[in-house]
C-alpha cells in the first residue's frame, strides 16, 4: 500500500486500525534496524521501535505531507535513539566510553549477535564514534539512504553530513588497523 | 591488521538478530498499546493563533489602559461645564442677586463712612468736646 493511501485511510475513523497496521508492516524492520544498530540490545530496540509507533499513531493525523512518510519515521526513531543513550549516561552518571565499554559488552555477550571476527570489530569500532556520527553512518552505510534524504531527517547540511561520514569511515579504518 | 585496510574489505552484512517471529508478532503488539493510548486529532485551524494570542495580550491591555486613561482626561475636562448645566437657572440668579446684595451693602457702608457724624461717633466725643480740645491746644490757629 503506497504512503499516500495508507494517510487518506488513516484519515477515515473506519479504516483507522486497518492502515495503521499496514502502516507498521511497511516500516516496521527498517524502524527496528535503525534502532537496534544504534541500542544494540534487543529489548532495548523492541521497547524504541513500539515507543516510536505509539507516538506515530497519536501524531499521525498532524503529520503534514510536505514531507516524506519514512523521512518523517525515520526522524522520530532518531529522536528516540538519541534521547534514550543520552538518559543512560545521565542516569548512571556515565561518561560517553563507558557507554560504549557497555555496548561493546553487549555485542561481546548477546545470543542475538552473530557475526565473524572482523563484523564484530566494525561494530565495536562504531561505538567508538560519537552517536551522531554514528547515526550517519548507519544511515549511509547500511540503509543506503541518500544524503537529501538524510539531510531532511537530520536537520544537517548535505556537506556536513558527507564529511561526517568521510570521517567517520578514516576512523573505524583507524579503530580497525590498530585493533 | 594489515596497514592497507578498507572499509571495504569487509562484507557488508547485519550481524544482529531478533527472535522467531518477532516481526510477525510486532504489529499485534503495537496495535494493542495503541488501542488504549488514544490519537490526538487534527489541531483546530484557531490553534494557530494560540501563539498570537499570547503575543498580543500585552498590546490589548496596553490599548485599553490607554483608552481609560483618556476617557478619563477628557471627563475632568468637562467636568465644570457638566456640574454647571446641571444648575437650574434660578439657583444661578440666586446666587448672583446674593452677591449684588453684598456688594451693595459695601457701598452703603462706604457711603455711611462718608457722613461727618459718623467720625464723631467713631470718635466717641461730642462736638463740643472736640472744639474745646481744639481751642485748648491752638490747633484750630495753625496753617498746615
Amino acid at each position: 500500500m503506497e504512503d499516500k493511501e495508507i494517510l487518506e485511510k488513516f484519515a477515515n475513523p473506519d479504516s483507522r486500525n486497518l492502515a495503521f497496521n499496514q502502516l507498521i508492516r511497511k516500516y516496521q524492520q527498517k524502524i527496528y534496524w535503525h534502532i537496534r544498530k544504534m541500542v544494540i540490545d534487543h529489548d532495548d530496540a523492541d521497547d524504541l521501535t513500539q515507543e516510536v509507533f505509539i507516538k506515530v499513531w497519536k501524531n499521525l493525523e498532524n503529520f503534514r505531507q510536505d514531507a516524506q512518510l519514512y523521512t518523517w519515521l525515520y526522524r522520530i526513531a532518531t529522536n528516540e535513539c538519541l534521547t534514550f543513550l543520552s538518559s543512560k549516561r545521565k542516569k548512571f552518571f556515565l561518561p560517553i566510553n563507558d557507554v560504549a565499554a557497555e555496548l561493546t559488552e553487549k555485542i561481546d555477550s548477546s545470543p542475538d549477535i552473530d557475526g565473524d571476527e572482523i563484523q564484530l570489530k566494525l561494530q565495536k569500532a562504531l561505538l567508538k564514534l560519537p552517536d551522531k556520527q554514528r547515526l550517519v553512518f548507519n544511515m549511509k552505510y547500511y540503509d543506503e539512504l541518500k544524503y537529501e534524504e538524510m539531510s531532511e531527517i537530520l536537520g544537517t547540511s548535505v556537506g556536513a553530513l558527507k564529511a561526517s561520514y568521510h570521517h567517520a569511515v578514516k576512523k573505524i579504518e583507524e579503530f580497525i588497523k590498530q585493533d | 591488521m594489515k596497514n592497507d585496510f578498507k572499509l571495504s574489505d569487509i562484507p557488508k552484512r547485519n550481524i544482529y538478530e531478533v527472535p522467531d517471529k518477532y516481526f510477525d508478532r510486532l504489529p499485534a503488539q503495537i496495535m494493542e498499546r495503541a488501542a488504549g493510548a488514544g490519537y490526538s486529532s487534527p489541531a483546530p485551524w484557531y490553534a494557530a493563533w494560540k501563539p498570537f494570542k499570547l503575543a498580543m495580550a500585552p498590546l490589548v491591555l496596553l490599548l485599553v489602559a490607554g483608552i481609560v486613561y483618556f476617557s478619563q482626561l477628557r471627563l475632568e475636562k468637562e467636568e465644570p461645564a457638566v456640574i454647571l448645566a446641571t444648575v437650574a437657572d434660578e439657583a444661578i440668579m440666586d446666587y448672583l442677586s446674593t452677591y449684588a446684595v453684598l456688594e451693595s451693602s459695601d457701598f452703603s457702608d462706604i457711603s455711611s463712612l462718608s457722613k461727618p457724624e459718623t467720625t464723631a461717633e467713631f470718635l466717641n466725643v461730642s462736638s463740643k468736646a472736640a472744639e474745646e480740645e481744639l481751642e485748648y491746644y491752638q490747633l484750630d490757629t495753625i496753617d498746615y
